[in-house]
């Protein structure tokens, strides 16, 4: 998942993104309201946190710029008045969610996950697809009820094909939400990353999960247990 | 020096409306009496002319076809050259029959030009007043019979126009003198009359002044009713600044002084030996406590305190925009809304301070109800009353008035929570407002608040 985080307070972007990286997303920064437009109009993220008062363009107008160029990324509000008209100004312009500063990385997690499922479909943290459970909260995998133990890059490659789940993702497409702009798209550690996911899941091979569509890329072959959704 | 035009002062104004109007009016005024004077004496003139026409009339006898005359007239002035009164008598066909002595040296062209002998229907007196000649003229053409013959006369009499000329002049100068006179009066008196009239004027801005400077708080004595009205509003306006300001001192000093013991306490543990964790413990939860004071203070400084003159908030909109605002952040909860508003429901107050309001108290409702939220409003007895009630597990009766205070959290693991209501609290009561907390008929908790128009 490639977040993008807006922030002028170098300090607290830092934090931020350094939070959110040890969180197992991709994470990406801007500083200016400017460069942020570009940016959400150019790359495909899957959420945006903003903070409503940026140099050049405000986090209110970027957010509407976003969404007047068609993006339906879910976007996380910052504010730090704190007032509800900022954050009914702020939901109106296309926000989805909104936290007052300061506020405990947790919780911000915790938010955004949950949009995160959401834009996905599923409305609970815990997503179960019969012998498989993705806890999208602990970014824990279970298999029959045992936490399967993932790299960071696996974890996060298994839960873009779990939150697409049905869709066929093309490797391009994984690539740009796993990894950042300068990362090369030519190796092949994708496939490295499928093989090690099928065998740790799918041992004996009885579930294929993870089906390849020849040329176009991978699917996430499992449907949700009737209580997950 | 910063010199200002005339203009900007409603006395600079009046008087050169005066000074540019007055004389227009005292000029027409002048020409008016000046006529009036003119006419009345040309009447006086001609009156006295046309007499000595008929003077001259009785006195002539006809004779044959020529005229006799006795050997003195009645009137002397005929008798005396230059005297100013002149005669004269001619035939149908222009030739002069006879002319008085004192026009003897009147020169003829002079005669001539003033007397005009044709255009002079028989019977009907010809007045005129000719300026250049300098003469009054009145002129009668007469038909005699005589034996059956009729003979036709015009008699002329003639007056100088030097007397009324300088009897006229006279009377314009003088006149000229007095509307000056009424000119520099009525300036005098519209000078001291504005200045009299515009005198609480000044005095409002001298108060204004004083209270600028700090010598009054506020504007004092009795204004006449006109001005009244306005530095009522004034005193409004200065106290609710005074009250302002003085509130933002206030929350000044007690953000410094609240902010300090935190600090402090994080400044004496830099000191003492602390395990890491410990120490984080410690930080976070000061931070959370200076957190909670400078929002709770930052809300309470900048809401407005008053009712604002006049103005007033649509509620229905602020409500609905709320609702899909909250809907969007609780979307996973999918809660149902339920809104019951009367028609026109008005708040008397800052739009700002009402959506703090209801923002505080529907995110609760969204956060702690299960799944149904219900906002009614209603305009009864001269009051605004807004309930929002949710299905949750509802506050206990001895809570209800523990969770409207400042800073209380019932449950510390939901962010936020506490100073919201408390905030809610505090605006409410400047409005002299109320807020009760009820059991709601979904099963949790209602939210009661009321605003006095």
């Amino acid at each position: 998942m490639k977040l993008l985080v807006v922030e002028d307070d170098p300090d607290l972007r830092r934090q931020l993104v350094t939070a959110l990286g040890s969180n197992n997303y991709t994470v990406e920064e801007s500083a200016d309201g400017e460069e942020a437009l570009y940016m959400g109009e150019e790359y495909p993220y899957d959420l945006a946190i903003v903070d409503l008062g940026l140099p050049k363009v405000s986090g209110i107008d970027v957010i509407k710029g976003w969404r007047a160029a068609g993006k339906e990324f879910p976007i996380i509000i910052l504010t730090a008045r704190g007032d509800w008209q900022d954050k009914v100004e702020g939901l109106e312009a296309g926000a989805d969610d909104y936290l007052v500063k300061p506020f405990h990385m947790e919780e911000l997690t915790a938010r955004l996950n949950a949009l995160l499922r959401r834009a996905a479909g599923h409305s609970k943290p815990v997503l179960e697809f019969g012998p498989i459970k993705i806890d999208t909260t602990g970014r824990v995998v279970y298999r029959h009820d045992e936490a399967v133990k993932l790299t960071s890059y696996e974890y996060r490659t298994f839960e873009y094909l779990v939150l697409n789940a049905g869709k066929t993702i093309s490797k391009s497409e994984l690539t740009e939400h796993l990894y950042h702009q300068d990362f090369d798209r030519d190796s092949n550690v994708l496939e490295v990353f499928v093989r090690r996911l099928r065998q740790k899941l799918d041992p004996n091979q009885d579930l294929d999960p993870i089906t390849t569509v020849r040329g176009l890329g991978y699917r996430f072959a499992l449907s949700a247990s009737k209580d997950s959704e | 020096m910063n010199v200002r035009s005339p203009l900007h002062s409603l006395q600079g104004r009046l008087l050169i409306a005066s000074v540019l109007i007055l004389p227009i009016v005292l000029l027409i005024a002048g020409l008016a009496l000046s006529n009036a004077y003119n006419y009345s004496v040309e009447n006086a003139v001609k009156d006295r002319l046309q007499l000595q026409v008929y003077l001259l009339l009785g006195a002539v006898e006809l004779k044959e076809d020529h005229i006799i005359f006795p050997e003195r007239l009645q009137e002397p002035r005929y008798e005396q050259v230059n005297s100013g009164l002149y005669a004269a008598i001619h035939d149908k066909n222009g030739k002069l029959l006879w002319r008085s002595l004192s026009s003897i040296l009147l020169d003829d062209p002079k005669l001539s030009e003033v007397i005009s002998l044709g255009g002079i229907t028989t019977g009907e007196p010809l007045f005129e007043h000719k300026p250049d000649a300098g003469i009054f003229s009145f002129q009668l053409r007469i038909i005699w019979e005589n034996k059956g013959e009729e003979h036709s006369f015009l008699f002329t009499v003639m007056e100088s126009d030097e007397l009324v000329t300088r009897d006229i002049t006279a009377y314009e100068q003088q006149l000229s003198i007095w509307l000056g006179i009424i000119f520099l009066v009525a300036l005098l008196a519209q000078t001291f009359i504005l200045s009299w009239g515009l005198t609480p004027l000044r005095r409002l801005a001298r108060d204004l002044k004083a209270i600028e400077s700090g010598e009054a708080d506020k504007l004092g004595g009795h204004y006449p009713d006109e001005v009244q009205p306005v530095t009522e509003n004034l005193n409004e306006l200065i106290e609710s600044e005074r009250k302002q300001r003085e509130r933002y001192r206030n929350t000044l000093g007690d953000l410094a002084h609240s902010l300090k013991t935190p600090l402090a306490v994080m400044r004496g543990a830099e000191l003492e030996e602390h395990e890491l964790h410990t120490y984080q413990t410690l930080v976070a939860e000061q931070v959370e406590r200076m957190d909670q004071i400078v929002q709770y203070q930052l809300t309470r400084a900048v809401k407005s305190h008053h009712k604002p003159l006049g103005k007033s908030v649509n509620v229905t909109p602020i409500i609905n925009r709320m609702l899909s605002a909250l809907g969007k952040v609780y979307r996973n909860k999918a809660v149902l809304t339920d809104v019951d508003l009367a028609d026109d429901l008005l708040f008397h107050g800052d739009e700002r301070d009402l959506m703090e309001v209801l923002g505080n108290i529907m995110e609760n409702a969204f956060k702690y109800g299960n799944s149904r939220v219900k906002v009614s409003g209603t305009h009864i007895n001269g009051e605004l009353k807004l309930s929002i009630c949710d299905d949750g597990p509802g506050v206990t009766p001895d809570m209800r008035q523990v969770i409207l205070q400042r800073g209380e959290r019932l449950d510390t693991s939901i962010q936020g929570q506490g100073i919201g209501l408390s905030v809610a609290t505090d605006i409410i009561s400047c409005y002299q407002g109320a807020i009760e907390v009820k059991d709601s008929p979904l099963g949790g908790t209602c939210f009661v608040i009321r605003f006095p128009d």
